[in-house]
């Protein structure tokens, strides 16, 4: 059976023995190559449930949005997977509170990639057919692999098999162990203090604070988040470049031993900020300092909730 | 009005020679968009694109704008302050309808905003035609034609080889004038202009049905429509910091030390904080509110107090949503839920 | 102070910096440093904190924001703070934020951590003379300053 009939399946089993108030899944989305967050309520609803390589939103954000009473099930990926549990780590969400349908992920189509191939030109239509995108516009026609055109994230990935779930819906994926995430990021290590903060000016330059990043991020659920705190201000509202940096400072602090690289963050920015260069930073070093990794057990203390007496401390006089 | 006509190469000329004398913003390309941005060579405009991403509003009503400057508890300066003279070379018709929208808002028969007004004031406007408008262009649903000039100095049209300028205002006869390599249009020019923005008006496609939403959304503030329709929006900003009418903002002092400014900053009704009291109550306590708000206000209230929708059909909120919220969707289920 | 005016007046620029020291340890040990008159240079504005725990990443970069040219922010050793972990838990913090700072690139030795007891104060000195000349050889902050650049839109 095709994925997309077993989540129904599932989804349909769970809402009729009412052992879910609702399902949080993907539908069929406005635009070509976007599908859209769906919450399914009734039984008439499951139909519309469907699973492809669009599929890119981190739907454990709404776990923590929604203050939804009762049992809530969520189709989940294996980035949204290490996300639901971070935050039954961290007391957001109870265990027994939600249902996982996981879904074993071959990856989400990089769109812009694909847009990127096209220049201006628009894209009218998409569908996908045996691993591959094909897609139609005006006067082209194209047709990739998807592998080819993968987010970041996706093709560094190594829990694409949810690691948490009640049910799971197809084979388990084989996961890659040859990949070496943080190269891009020791690359960019060795470039100069100036080199750095030049390319990080000009990234931010173009942020206009919509908060997308950190809206769309499962870790970001703070009831007050430190950039709205107006009783005293820490930090100023207008887009001058020193509150626009700290903005992105200390939002990549908050997510130091808890980001999955889901990559949803810099998938909703509008202005295609390169958001990733921060988080996977933070990420490797807390793999490096720390040996952790967010989101892959329910038992491993998070890093910044626990220490060692030996741990590294070179830089302190 | 007067039409003259020039070659693709001499606009960049063209541009230069504005360079010279105002500061000129025109469409560039930034990693994968285009955004207006001040150009210090015709040859940096990009003249193929469909929209900006961001909307070019903040021209007019900028992001962040200081309103006055103070020191040790006195003020030392205040504003509008003096950005030169502008160019805004190659906005789209429904952004230029946006500017008239804005105009309602910030200058009108009981308040006045001289820092809207001075920039308004100051600012040239040079309107460029569609040719190719997007699947997410909706504006002829709102009255407006992707060909139409209203509202620009000098309007250009594309067509093909040449581009055609229409002159529209005493400002705009007067930037015609500063360069001499512009003939007068002929028929066929015209003619070909005329065909360009039929072409361009079949093209768009997608259509909503305006008239009457006002009058059905009179009676759905308590609708249980609102409850369902906000919850896959996570409540950030980038529908109402994109688009062309939105004006909402937030007037805060910000000091280091003993010295500050005052700054007017755009601010959101999909943020919580935008209508939290200082009691801690919101009255828009949740996203349901928020959206619901956001919808009324572009298609219900504005149309009472201004009698236009604030809306011009450029579709950057449906383009950009990080999670699909498609506005025509919308507007399509209150009509025909 | 605002930056302009500390371009301007590069020539006899001396280094602010801020000092977070616990009060248990390093302020005690400043204290000392004081009493036994050993001389170290007076660029640093001392904020007393109840434990280098209690240092937030906010006020590091709240300093910078505000014009500070350099930051320290000094505890208890490791065992000895009076809370038993508080710096321990900080140290992790520091660690973290540290990295990210000097990685978007703000010049290593501007924020600065160190471990001085209430019996170092021969330890205090060294670390302010330290500071105040990785300081100094970096010259001014410019990165994260908040200009007010109020003319620009
Ligand atoms: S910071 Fe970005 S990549 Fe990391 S968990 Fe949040 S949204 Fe995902
Ligand atoms: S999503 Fe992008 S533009 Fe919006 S606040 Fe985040 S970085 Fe800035
Ligand atoms: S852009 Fe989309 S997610 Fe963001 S506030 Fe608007 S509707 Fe909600
Ligand atoms: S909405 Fe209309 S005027 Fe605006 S870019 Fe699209 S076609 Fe042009
Ligand atoms: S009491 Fe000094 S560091 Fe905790």
């Amino acid at each position: 059976m095709e994925i997309v009939e077993r989540i129904r399946e599932e989804a349909r089993k769970a809402l009729e023995e009412k052992k879910v108030e609702l399902i949080i899944g993907f539908e069929e989305g406005s635009l070509p190559l976007r599908t859209t967050p769906a919450f399914i309520k009734s039984i008439d609803a499951v139909e519309r449930l469907i699973w492809n390589a669009t599929c890119e939103n981190n739907l454990a954000n709404y776990l923590l949005r929604l203050k939804i009473k009762g049992k809530v099930g969520i189709v989940a990926k294996g980035c949204d997977a290490r996300s639901i549990i971070n935050a039954i780590k961290e007391r957001q969400i109870e265990r027994d509170m939600v249902f996982i349908i996981g879904v074993p992920c071959t990856g989400m189509v990089d769109r812009k990639g694909i847009k990127e191939r096209f220049d201006e030109a628009e894209i009218l239509e998409a569908i996908e057919v045996n691993g591959q995108i094909k897609v139609k516009g005006e006067r082209f026609e194209g047709s990739f692999n998807i592998s080819d055109f993968l987010y970041d994230s996706c093709k560094t990935c190594t829990q694409k098999t949810p690691s948490l779930y009640d049910v799971i819906v197809g084979d388990e994926v084989k996961e890659r162990e040859d990949v070496d995430e943080f190269r891009e990021i020791r690359e960019f290590e060795k470039k100069s203090p100036d080199e750095r903060w030049a390319y990080f000016t000009r990234e931010i330059e173009s942020c206009i604070r919509c908060y997308a990043c950190r809206n769309v991020c499962p870790l970001c659920y703070c009831k007050e988040c430190f950039i709205d705190q107006s009783r005293p201000q820490w930090f100023g509202r207008s887009i001058d470049e020193s509150d626009r940096m700290i903005f992105h400072i200390i939002r990549v602090f908050h997510t130091a031993g808890r980001c999955v690289d889901c990559g949803a963050c810099e998938r909703a920015c509008p202005m295609g900020i390169d958001l990733r260069k921060l988080t996977k930073k933070v990420e490797k070093d807390v793999v490096e300092l720390y040996n952790y990794k967010a989101g892959i057990d329910l038992e491993t203390v998070p890093p910044l909730a626990t220490y060692k007496e030996d741990d590294p401390q070179e830089f302190i006089k | 009005m007067e039409e003259k006509v020039i070659s693709r190469e001499k606009v960049v000329t063209f541009i230069d020679t504005l360079i010279g004398k105002y500061y000129v913003f025109a469409p560039v390309k930034k990693k994968d968009f285009i955004s207006f941005d001040e150009v210090k060579s015709g040859n940096e405009v990009y003249l193929g694109y469909r929209n900006s991403k961001d909307s070019p509003k903040r021209f007019l009503f900028p992001q962040s704008e200081v309103m006055l400057r103070y020191e040790k508890g006195r003020l030392i300066e205040e504003g509008p302050f003096d950005y030169g003279k502008r160019v805004i070379f190659g906005i789209r018709p429904c952004d230029i309808k946006g500017f008239s929208l804005l105009n309602k808002v910030f200058d009108n028969h009981d308040f006045r905003d001289p820092y809207f007004i001075t920039k308004r004031d100051s600012i040239i406007l040079i309107g460029m035609g569609c040719r190719e408008p997007q699947t997410t262009c909706f504006c002829t649903s709102l009255g407006i034609d992707p060909g139409s000039s209203d509202g620009a100095d000098l309007f250009i049209t594309d067509i093909g080889n040449k581009y055609v300028f229409q002159i529209l205002t005493s400002k705009g006869e007067g930037i015609i004038s500063e360069y001499d390599g512009f003939n007068d249009a002929e028929k066929a020019d015209l003619d070909m202009k005329e065909k360009v923005s039929e072409d361009a008006k079949e093209r768009i496609r997608t259509k909503v049905e305006i008239s009457g939403l006002k009058e059905k959304l009179d009676g759905m503030f308590e609708d249980p429509f609102w409850s369902d329709l906000h919850e896959k929006c996570i409540g950030c900003a980038i529908c109402t910091y994109l688009c062309p009418t939105c004006h909402c903002f937030d007037i805060e002092d910000e000091t280091v030390n003993d010295k500050g400014v005052r700054r007017r900053n755009w601010d959101s009704c999909m943020f919580p904080l935008f209508t939290l009291h200082t009691s801690g109550h919101n009255p828009r306590e949740s996203g349901k509110e928020r959206m619901r708000q956001r919808i009324m206000h572009k298609f219900n209230y504005f149309v009472s107090y201004w009698g236009d929708t604030a809306c011009v059909g450029c579709g950057r909120c449906i383009i950009n949503c990080p999670v699909n919220m498609d506005l025509r969707k919308v507007i399509n289920n209150i009509n025909h839920g | 102070m605002n930056l302009d005016e500390v371009d301007s007046k590069i020539e006899n620029w001396e280094p602010k910096i801020i000092a977070f020291l616990c009060n248990w340890c390093s302020y005690a040990g400043a204290d000392l440093a004081g009493i036994s008159r050993i001389q170290y240079p007076p660029n640093v504005r001392v904020i007393r904190v109840p434990c280098s725990g209690r240092v937030d990443p906010f006020f590091i970069i709240k300093s910078l924001q505000a014009g500070a040219d350099g930051v320290l922010v000094s505890g208890c050793h490791p065992g000895d703070c009076h809370y038993l972990t508080g710096n321990y838990f900080a140290r992790r913090r520091f660690t973290i934020l540290k990295n990210i700072l000097e990685y978007i690139g703000i010049e290593e030795g501007r924020v600065n951590f160190s471990w001085v007891s209430a019996a170092e104060g021969e330890k205090f000195a060294t670390v302010i003379k330290e500071v105040t000349e990785s300081v100094k050889a970096l010259g001014p902050a410019k990165r994260l300053i908040k200009r007010f650049n109020y003319r620009k839109l």
